[in-house]
């Protein structure tokens, strides 16, 4: 009875996303395009909800709709908005850009919609303690790689931005 | 579970190319870090779809976008820290100023 639920709140996400990412691209203050980066990812977090990976769409909020988005809008701060916002080529190639793109598109959309769903569902209860198990039982030596990777990134930021005292 | 995996793979692969666009067209450095973004969040959406509709027991799709995740902050972090050290040598975030690498 309630089956048309899903692919309404999936037709709105799609919607969105999509609308949203393109206007990252297509707006002229950096300002916009941050904020609407910010909302594409909180539609994809919405699509993890959807799919049933919640820790996933959590994690999503956390990191990208939080931390980059704040880290990106310093950046936007820190720098001039640019006079000129796009690049000097593509605009006279138009017929070749779209025979180009043509092709590619309905590849694409042969190759995505030719996909066998699977007959089994994703199991219920969540994705939080396959994932867990998966992360600290098989993947534990990348995790603890992860977890130097993100302290030398910290160092290289700090000290690539740090002023020169001499 | 009425939506098809296709569905959303042709979303994820639709991001991409916004992604892709953004960082060829844009001159900006700071918007082609939020394009680079963008393609990275398409690639966890297309992770996430083929995790959760085909392996049954574990979640390694998932476990591949947690490090994603990490790698795409790390990315973030040093990517902003270079822009701003190069806007510092020179007054411009201009993908085409910046040129003083170029032989």
């Amino acid at each position: 009875m309630y089956d048309f639920i899903e692919p309404a709140l999936f037709a709105v996400l799609t919607i969105a996303t999509i609308a949203s990412g393109a206007g990252v691209i297509l707006a002229n203050r950096i300002t916009t395009s941050a904020l609407l980066m910010a909302f594409t990812f909180l539609n994809v977090a919405g699509m993890f909800l959807l799919l049933g990976a919640e820790t996933v769409a959590m994690f999503q909020v956390l990191i990208y709709v939080g931390a980059i988005t704040v880290l990106i809008l310093y950046g936007v701060m820190f720098t001039p908005q640019s006079p000129r916002p796009y690049g000097l080529f593509f605009q006279t190639q138009k017929w070749w850009a779209a025979l180009f793109v043509v092709p590619i598109a309905i590849f694409v959309a042969l190759v995505s919609f030719t996909f066998r769903d699977s007959a089994t569902l994703a199991p219920k209860g969540g994705d939080l303690l396959p994932l867990a198990t998966s992360v600290f039982r098989d993947f534990a030596f990348p995790f603890e790689v992860a977890s130097v990777l993100l302290l030398a990134a910290m160092v290289g930021a700090i000290v690539l931005v740090k002023r020169d005292e001499e | 579970m009425a939506v098809p995996l296709g569905a959303f793979i042709a979303v994820s692969a639709v991001l991409f190319f916004i992604g892709t666009a953004g960082v060829l067209v844009r001159r900006n450095a700071v918007v082609i870090l939020m394009s680079v973004e963008l393609m990275l969040n398409a690639t966890n959406l297309a992770l996430v779809a083929f995790s959760r509709r085909y392996s049954s027991i574990d979640e390694r799709g998932s476990v591949f976008v947690v490090f994603i995740f990490v790698v795409a902050a790390a990315e973030v972090a040093v990517g902003l820290a270079i822009v701003l050290s190069a806007y510092r040598n020179r007054p411009t975030v201009d993908v085409d100023e910046i040129r003083s690498m170029r032989g």
